[in-house]
């Protein structure tokens, strides 16, 4: 269950793109890890992912996941963002209009997820707007 | 390192048994393999299971040995995700070449027809990241169709070719009396039937199954006296990679796999052109596709290509999924690495009761996730 308390201790990681970098190899990994997946080091820092990037794969589910049924179907992708990826819902877009290769970034909206009653906010992408 | 053999099997029929819960589905299959092997009360039991919380009970070892008349013995539960079996069968031969035990009882149990079926999504997505992916509303099937349109994308795999391997998979069921799905299906009634996860359709997918498989592991004294046709255990091999999918390497690949089966190849001192019989772990059908390459039975990217051109039939070498495979034999997730044991030790005896293919050295391969965990296991005659 996605509690009250697990919703203040990943604020961090579900509204901003924190990753790591290996200090030692340059490895960019997210979702962030405690040492380098590639070569050990666990003189790993933060950093701050870029905010653009590219769909690289997508889905539109058709049978939810408990928790998820009031905004079905629910359309996820893997975003290529600069060296890392990141798993995210699309928004304000439909699912016929994607593509491998879209241009998207990043903006903070509601969850569909409730907890205990309550709305909690997320990272989502959309697609990006040629000004 | 003392040698470990199979000395007795058993399985239930996989499907969905609303009449039967965790400790009877395991006490059938347990019963059975006692029997083959004997019925002499083993030293211990270690039990493959992945959601048994689904219907609210953990505790498995003891729950299972005492309601199948082992109170007493050691044991313990192993959990992998949906390769929880096939590590709860390297638990299981760990005890035996270590020496601590000389009879040893693997099983593997899984209840899924328990809850409604969002609720056993959401729990199968427990495989995936919590913080990092279900977070974001993510089922496994829409995990594995990530992979698939990333994968159909970059080797330019067609809808079709992928469609041939759950056509194949229900062709083998038929004759699997084991089977959870027994219909013969054509590559048209795959593109026609439900999305589940676009790409991914009903039949592209491993049903949610209830069931249960357990061997009896032996010592090689042991086993000369319990059994006349006792299966050597020749390699073993597990290997992990990151839970989320988001961060692997490369999308297109499982390299968990590849490394467990570099190890279970080592130790048996044979390599892919050996095997004669394969059951690996079709969730999806991308899964089998790339499982195939990993394993060295299909060049990069050629995994579904070769199928579509009516390879790993039997007959073929290797035979791959002789069973039905996960997508139609059934995929109780927890117990399907112990079905997958069983069947090749019973390819290997000659006494499949469905498409009996022989042959002298087999495999296995399990995975927890999309590939997070993954244990290979090579069988001998």
């Amino acid at each position: 269950m996605l509690t009250i308390q697990r919703v203040w201790r990943l604020q961090e990681k579900l509204i901003k793109l924190v990753g790591s970098e290996c200090m030692n190899c340059g490895y960019v990994c997210y979702p962030p890890k405690a040492a380098c997946p590639r070569c050990c080091s666990r003189e790993v820092k933060k950093i701050q992912l870029p905010r653009v990037g590219k769909v690289l794969s997508y889905t539109v589910l058709k049978v939810p996941v408990e928790g998820f049924e009031s905004k079905s179907p629910l359309i996820i992708a893997l975003v290529e963002l600069g060296k890392a990826r990141i798993l995210t819902q699309l928004t304000d877009v439909g699912a016929d209009e994607i593509y491998i290769g879209m241009p998207v970034e990043a903006t903070i909206r509601k969850s569909p997820q409730m907890i205990e009653g309550a709305a909690h906010y997320i990272i989502k992408f959309k697609p990006t707007i040629k000004k | 390192m003392r040698k470990a053999y199979i000395v007795g099997v058993g399985m239930t029929k996989v499907g969905k048994f609303y009449d039967k819960s965790i400790r009877e589905l395991a006490a059938e299959a347990v019963f059975k393999a006692l029997d083959e092997a004997g019925n002499e009360k083993p030293d211990a039991i270690v039990v493959g299971n992945m959601l048994s919380s689904l219907a609210e009970q953990e505790n498995l070892a003891s729950l299972i040995a005492d309601y199948t008349g082992l109170r007493g013995i050691s044991g313990f539960k192993v959990e992998g995700a949906c390769g929880s079996g096939g590590a709860a069968f390297l638990a299981g031969c760990s005890f035996i070449a270590s020496g601590i035990f000389k009879k040893v009882l693997v099983v593997g149990v899984e209840k899924l027809s328990e809850r409604p079926t969002p609720a056993t999504s959401r729990g199968l997505a427990w495989a995936a990241d919590a913080d990092y992916e279900l977070v974001h509303g993510v089922s496994f099937a829409g995990l594995n169709a990530l992979v698939m349109r990333y994968y159909m994308s970059k080797h330019g795999v067609s809808r079709e070719e992928m469609a041939a391997w759950p056509v194949l998979m229900h062709e083998n069921a038929l004759q699997n009396p084991y089977a959870q799905l027994k219909k013969k299906i054509s590559i048209e009634d795959v593109l026609k039937s439900p999305v589940i996860a676009e790409p991914v359709r009903l039949y592209d997918a491993s049903p949610l199954s209830d069931g249960a498989a357990a061997v009896v592991l032996a010592s090689e004294e042991v086993a000369r006296k319990l059994s006349d046709t006792p299966i050597h255990v020749a390699g073993l091999g597990n290997a992990l990679d990151s839970t989320d999918l988001t961060s692997r390497y490369e999308l297109d690949r499982l390299l968990a796999s590849k490394l467990s089966a570099e190890k279970a190849f080592q130790m048996a001192g044979v390599s892919s052109k050996d095997i004669d019989v394969a059951e690996i772990h079709d969730a999806y059908g991308v899964t089998a596709a790339i499982s195939l390459e990993e394993l060295g039975f299909a060049p990069r990217g050629k995994g579904a290509k070769l199928v579509y051109e009516g390879r790993f039939r039997a007959g073929d070498r290797p035979a791959v999924n002789p069973s039905g495979g996960l997508k139609a034999r059934g995929h109780p997730v927890g117990a399907t690495g112990i079905y997958q044991i069983v069947e090749v030790a019973l390819q290997l005896r000659g006494d499949f009761p469905g498409i009996n293919v022989g042959g002298e050295v087999g495999l296995t391969q399990n995975l927890g996730g999309v590939g997070a965990n993954v244990t290979t296991t090579i069988l001998r005659r």
